[in-house]
């Protein structure tokens, strides 16, 4: 498992405008990051939360259907969580414009 | 403002893989849209809530951020959410892979 997350991480960080990578487990703990660790553990905290109630109320639309991604974009970088059953991915770019 | 708005709405019909526009204020009553009225109720309230949340997310991460744009990719299609002063639009559209 912990080969898979490097290997994820090794990727990511390629792109020149990854800002930080995070990889929390299911319960929101960091097990991975790029960024200063206060930051991760806010990051990690308010993430969860807002992919926890998305991916509920994608099913409360539609019970067949199951959130993949989101993307968060804001003024200063965009913020991508991909969550999944083991882990949730939280990458913070910068946009290319 | 209304003539602005069925101009967009036009704009934006064009496209192949558009579902539906929903323009909804920030009370999560629909002004305007073209999807059947109770998937369209249904949306506006979820979509609501999910608006107010990223706002909080971006806003607890850093005051001086701004929320800008939502983009939740789903297995059937993406749900874009755009903020504005007065109301949100909602697109859904299907992805292009």
């Amino acid at each position: 498992m912990s080969a898979e997350i490097e290997e994820i991480l090794k990727r990511y960080q390629s792109y020149p405008n990854v800002a930080g990578i995070i990889i929390l487990d299911p319960f929101a703990i960091p097990i991975k990051t790029t960024m200063d660790y206060t930051l991760t553990v806010h990051y990690a905290a308010v993430v969860h939360t807002l992919a926890a109630k998305a991916a509920k109320m994608v099913s409360s639309l539609d019970a067949n259907n199951e959130l993949m991604t989101i993307r968060l974009r804001t003024k200063q970088h965009e913020v991508v969580i991909v969550p999944s059953e083991s882990y949730i991915i939280i990458v913070v770019q910068k946009p290319g414009e | 403002m209304s003539a602005e708005v069925e101009e967009m709405l036009k704009r934006f019909q064009n496209f192949k893989n558009i579902v539906g526009i929903m323009v909804i204020d920030n009370d999560g009553i629909p002004i305007k849209t073209t999807m059947e009225y109770n998937l369209t109720l249904h949306y506006a309230a979820v979509m609501q809530t999910l608006r107010e949340k990223a706002q909080q997310v971006v806003l607890d991460l850093d005051a001086t951020n701004e929320f800008t744009f939502l983009r939740l990719r789903t297995l059937r299609h993406e749900v874009l959410l755009c903020p504005e002063v007065d109301y949100f639009i909602v697109v859904l559209q299907l992805p292009c892979d």
